[in-house]
């Protein structure tokens, strides 16, 4: 089948828009790729500032850059490529209180966030949306990615993980660590799925969930199905308004 | 050598992981790879290469970065246009990372000379044929990618084999595996996956660490999000790369 999109869907990609929420790890390729595509509107959110031991895997910010705030650093990068994107910048931290205005906002969502509050957060939200989640994740040498996508018959991030795992049983990438390529990988994968969705054509991670070891460059898809008992997506949802996720993950920062 | 504090936290990333560690590390800072090729495949990978601190970066490729370029690499930007991929990439490579040796080598027979045994090739731009030879006779190995459209191939080819000389050319140029410019340019987020999938052979083959693509062709549809893995086996009686 032929790369190019036809003039329609450019024009569709260019018409859309997508939030990230995080402009760190899988954020680099992701915003990068979706500039290059031609997305229309790109909306960076993310509170941190460029720390040093930022620089070995997230691409998107230099040596230069240090200390300042990552959606600023991300923005110029992004510009420098296709000055017809419109990025915005929401330096913030994604919270219950502003997630909804934020993310409708947008099409669709790059979750890539490290930690899982945000994770179960921009889920819920995005069920209650109605929109789309690109999902990625990396651990050590590992890395996943799908797409939630309940409109269309798939399942959200709570079928899949219904509850949050025990604060301290997963180690953050600060505690384990991360070779710096995975987030390219899983990143630019993740591109590619959003150019599928704001594109309409291909075949999406809908209903499947890629699983990659790039120490053993081992690649393995698993179906997953949505849960007519999800609390969020399922047939008779409990949880109608977003909750208290920190209390739900156990604490902040664990 | 040993890390400075500054290094130890620009790298903390890496050197906590079991694989890695301070020597592990110190390996890919003392490493050397040459990049034959940075469009959209190439460039991604040189960013990330330069990240994770490799010691020495060649570059080359002479072609002047296009406006197509700037829909296939995330490397280069507009106000670079006319400037070769080479000189181009070089900028964002010494931005990310100042310690990083970052060479642009405007002669392909300077760059191939240079090659032996420790030197690992990123090679993504035709013709593969003369460089990839002169490479495996020196000792170097070479990790081969092609990023088409929405998708393409990568593997490995060193010595001991099997190589680009005794695989079935055909074979190969139906899986994806043939230079960029050969044919449709990628989309970026495609030749993201592929060049990072390449990046990390070469971070691998740095650590002496994993499993690596050798006799293992791995394709990537883009439509399907499918990723798929070949089994590679050369004729045999090799000249190039010995199998």
């Amino acid at each position: 089948m032929h790369a190019h999109f036809t003039q329609e869907e450019q024009e569709r990609l260019a018409r859309s828009s997508v939030l990230l929420v995080g402009a760190g790890g899988l954020g680099s390729p992701v915003a990068y790729q979706l500039a290059a595509a031609g997305v229309g509107r790109i909306g960076l959110c993310d509170m941190d500032r460029v720390d040093v031991s930022n620089l070995q895997r997230q691409v998107l910010h230099t040596t230069f850059d240090a200390g300042r705030l990552k959606v600023e650093s991300a923005a110029d990068k992004l510009r420098a490529l296709n000055p017809n994107v419109v990025v915005e910048t929401h330096p913030v931290a994604i919270t219950r209180e502003n997630a909804m205005d934020l993310i409708s906002g947008y099409d669709l969502v790059m979750a890539g966030a490290d930690n899982f509050a945000t994770r179960y957060l921009v889920n819920d939200a995005c069920v209650m949306l109605g929109k789309p989640v690109v999902h990625g994740a990396v651990f050590r040498w590992d890395g996943q990615i799908s797409v939630f996508d309940p409109k269309s018959g798939g399942p959200c991030y709570r079928c899949l993980y219904p509850s949050p795992p025990p604060p301290g049983a997963v180690p953050s990438c600060a505690v384990a660590g991360v070779i710096g390529v995975l987030p390219g990988v899983v990143g630019s994968m993740m591109a590619m799925e959003a150019l599928k969705l704001l594109s309409g054509r291909g075949s999406t991670l809908t209903n499947r969930l890629l699983l990659c070891s790039t120490l053993t460059m081992d690649f393995t898809e698993v179906q997953v199905q949505r849960n007519p008992d999800c609390p969020v997506c399922g047939d008779h949802p409990t949880v109608t308004e977003l909750i208290d996720y920190e209390a739900f993950c156990g604490g902040v920062g664990q | 050598m040993t890390l400075t504090e500054e290094q130890i936290r620009r790298y903390s990333r890496h050197i906590i992981l079991p694989e890695v560690g301070g020597r592990g590390q110190k390996r890919i800072m003392e490493a050397s790879v040459l990049l034959a090729g940075l469009g959209g495949a190439g460039s991604a990978a040189a960013l990330y290469l330069a990240a994770a601190g490799v010691g020495r970066i060649v570059l080359w490729d002479p072609a002047p970065v296009t406006e197509a370029d700037l829909t296939s690499a995330i490397a280069h930007t507009r106000d670079r246009l006319g400037q070769s991929r080479a000189a181009s990439a070089a900028e964002p490579l010494r931005a990310i990372n100042p310690e990083v040796e970052v060479i642009v080598e405007e002669s392909e027979e300077r760059a191939a000379a240079r090659l032996n045994a420790d030197w690992v090739v990123l090679l993504s731009t035709e013709p593969w044929q003369p460089l990839h030879d002169q490479a495996l006779k020196q000792g170097a190995r070479v990790v081969a990618c092609g990023a088409h459209g929405t998708g393409g191939a990568v593997t490995l080819f060193q010595p001991g084999g099997p190589c680009l000389a005794c695989l079935d050319a055909n074979y190969l140029h139906t899986a994806g595996l043939y230079g960029e410019e050969a044919g449709e340019a990628p989309l970026a987020a495609a030749a993201g996956v592929i060049g990072l999938m390449a990046a990390a052979e070469v971070i691998k083959l740095i650590l002496g660490k994993g499993i690596s693509l050798a006799g293992r062709l791995l394709t990537y549809d883009g439509w399907n999000a499918a990723v798929c893995e070949h089994k590679l086996e050369g004729r045999g009686n090799c000249p190039v790369c010995g199998a």
